[in-house]
């Protein structure tokens, strides 16, 4: 394939190919076994920084693709964590369900709420349909505190859960998690590139670029939007479902507005409209918190006291999501894309046209 | 008596919020999901300004919140909102989003997210029977609320920058045409919808405090410009009092646990019912 064949895709086959590029199923085992490699040599913390990144990423996955693939923005992502958090613990608490079964059923739960929420993004789109699923999120929160208060030991430690066991094995350090979370997030992510790839994924971004004129290509606007938001949910109810069994606590002051808005940031900075970015942002803005501890090492130690430390780490996830949606609008992502533009030409230098570069 | 009273302050507090929201819409279809925040750091700022003389100062305060404002909305304008013209409707909302969680940590850092409450050591004007009190700072909210809304009125109706105004509102390409100078417009809208938040942050931080909680006020806010109508300015009173009355006959009359969740029940069911609020108009609504 020439050089300029990577970038143009001139028939229906090529822009459905996975892999655009010789080098990418490579790089892909490569990234692979890496990551199979790292719990060896890296630190318990390291390892459990990952874990969260990828629970992060499940979740993120979700969002991207309800916003970046199908246009409908979310700002009741939480709301969608904390059913999963919660059907958890209801199995456990009270019909003392297994892991196996804990996990998918939460992820049903959420897929049936996901429809739910989804139901006004049928009579409205943009900023009506965020503000609804913002009213939305705060109705859940408010039946997930009611449920803690009338079941949780006290008001606001939580209800604790045990750790997770599957056939004879207990799931209880970070290395154990680091595997499943591994293999699980790997088959998610192969599962969501191929539905971006087929009808589902393609009639999404027809929805998302102009609705009304993919309703002229005959998609049905009310089946894949429901469906967009029935995905979403599920995956990150899955998510919260995890998380709940990882962190051995639900609690429903986790699920704030805050937190749907990181996942909205993992999704702005990872770059819509891409697998690859819900992976990088996810990681990039689970990590960023852990960065400015370390940044602080080098900076006068009294800044570390008192609430500063808290208060810039909050605030660097709204500097990141402001950055990026100015700057570049396409995320990590495109950031990836353009350095392998970079070294396709090498040792020619690509630009494309200034009104193509947004 | 009491009862009357508490539901006209929070009425003000809600109207100037969602007079604020409105504008903001009007002028560039964002919905502002920063305005609790707005408003609350306009509280903490002018509690700051008051003591930076010897003594608390109200000059000093005023003068502090109005510096906050006109900065912080020609910065916001000048720039975010105006990079983001022919960009995706979510663009604007989300960034708004990114401002909102900047501003809360700047509530966290500057004034390491301290409970304040904004008090110049007056006597309350008027003692109820229940043991409830008036302040002056309530009265001036108020009749400072009143007087904003009938100088928006005679700005909008009768200046020549309000005609420019509307008329920017209304179509900003063709304004733009007519030697209107948009830009100046657009911030102004910022400015005076971030000075109304400031108002609204400053009275909540008197009668209540001041906190990195209270920037829920946004929600309620935001909740009666939806009432309203999110394109009418006159629907934002209306949409206010509404929100108000229900919050405070809920706490009243039913549980004080409820009241956080007053605005946003209001909220679904103007969605549901009636999503372009009670005077808003119908074509505005971005249907499908």
């Amino acid at each position: 394939m020439s050089s300029i064949g990577r970038n143009l895709r001139t028939d229906y086959l090529q822009a459905n190919e996975v892999f655009h590029r010789p080098y990418q199923q490579v790089l892909i085992v490569f990234v692979i076994i890496i990551a199979a490699l790292i719990p060896a040599v890296s630190s318990n913390f390291f390892v459990h920084l990952l874990n969260l990144s990828f629970l992060a990423a499940i979740g993120a996955l979700g969002l991207m693709l309800l916003t970046g693939f199908c246009g409908q923005i979310s700002l009741g992502h939480a709301a969608f964590l904390a059913i999963g958090g919660f059907t958890t613990v209801i199995l456990i608490v009270h019909v003392g369900a297994p892991f196996i079964v804990v996990v998918p059923a939460s992820a049903l739960s959420g897929a049936l709420l996901g429809f739910i929420v989804g139901l006004p993004s049928l009579r409205f789109r943009g900023v009506y349909l965020a503000i609804s699923t913002l009213a939305m999120h705060y109705a859940i929160i408010f039946l997930a505190t009611f449920y803690q208060t009338k079941f949780g030991q006290a008001a606001t430690a939580g209800i604790p859960i045990p750790d997770p066991t599957i056939g004879p094995f207990t799931l209880s350090g970070d290395r154990e998690w680091y595997y499943l979370l591994l293999v699980l997030l790997a088959l998610l992510t192969a599962g969501c590139v191929n539905l971006v790839r087929t009808r589902p994924g393609r009639a999404w971004m027809a929805i998302r670029d102009r609705d009304i004129a993919a309703e002229t290509f005959g998609v049905n606007l009310a089946r894949y939007k429901l469906l967009a938001f029935v995905v979403s949910s599920s995956l990150a109810s899955m998510s919260g479902s995890l998380l709940a069994y990882y962190s051995n606590v639900v609690t429903v002051e986790k699920y704030t507005l805050d937190l749907a808005v990181i996942y909205v940031a993992m999704v702005i900075v990872g770059g819509m409209g891409s697998i690859l970015g819900a992976l990088l942002g996810a990681l990039f803005i689970t990590l960023l918190p852990f960065g400015i501890d370390a940044l602080f090492d080098y900076l006068p130690r009294e800044w570390r006291f008192g609430s500063t430390l808290f208060g810039v780490q909050v605030g660097a996830v709204g500097v990141c999501i402001i950055v990026f949606l100015l700057f570049e609008p396409k995320g990590l992502a495109e950031i990836w894309r353009r350095a392998e533009t970079y070294f396709d030409r090498w040792p020619f230098r690509y630009r494309p046209l200034e009104s193509a570069r947004r | 008596m009491e009862f009357l009273a508490t539901i006209v302050i929070l009425t003000c507090t809600n109207a100037l919020l969602a007079a604020g929201i409105v504008i903001l819409y009007k002028a560039g279809r964002t919905v502002n999901l920063a305005h609790g925040e707005l408003a609350i750091v306009g509280g903490y700022v002018f509690y700051s300004a008051s003591l930076s003389g010897s003594d608390p100062s109200l000059p000093f305060a005023i003068a502090g919140a109005l510096a906050y404002s006109i900065c912080m909305g020609v910065f916001i304008y000048v720039s975010m909102m105006r990079r983001l013209v022919g960009e995706p409707f979510y663009v604007a909302i989300l960034v708004t989003v990114g401002i909102a969680i900047v501003l809360k940590s700047a509530i966290i850092v500057i004034w390491k997210a301290e409970r304040l409450t904004i008090d110049f050591g007056v006597a309350p004007a008027v003692y109820f029977s229940g043991g409830a009190t008036l302040s002056y700072m309530d009265i001036t909210g108020v009749v400072l609320t009143i007087a904003f809304f009938v100088a928006l009125f005679l700005f909008f109706q009768f200046t020549r920058l309000g005609v420019q105004f509307r008329g920017t509102a209304e179509n900003a390409l063709l304004a733009s045409q007519r030697g209107v100078n948009v830009n100046f417009v657009l911030s102004l809208a910022w400015v005076i919808a971030i000075g109304a938040a400031t108002m609204s942050g400053v009275f909540f931080g008197a009668r209540a405090f001041l906190s990195t909680d209270a920037v829920m006020i946004g929600l309620a806010g935001l909740t009666a410009a939806l009432v309203g109508g999110l394109d009418s300015l006159r629907g934002a009173i209306a949409g206010a009092f509404i929100v108000a009355a229900a919050q405070y006959l809920t706490v009243r009359l039913i549980d004080p646990v409820l009241s956080e969740a007053v605005p946003f029940l209001i909220l679904l069911a103007v969605m549901s019912i009636r999503p372009w609020g009670l005077f808003g108009t119908m074509e505005e609504l971005d249907r499908v």
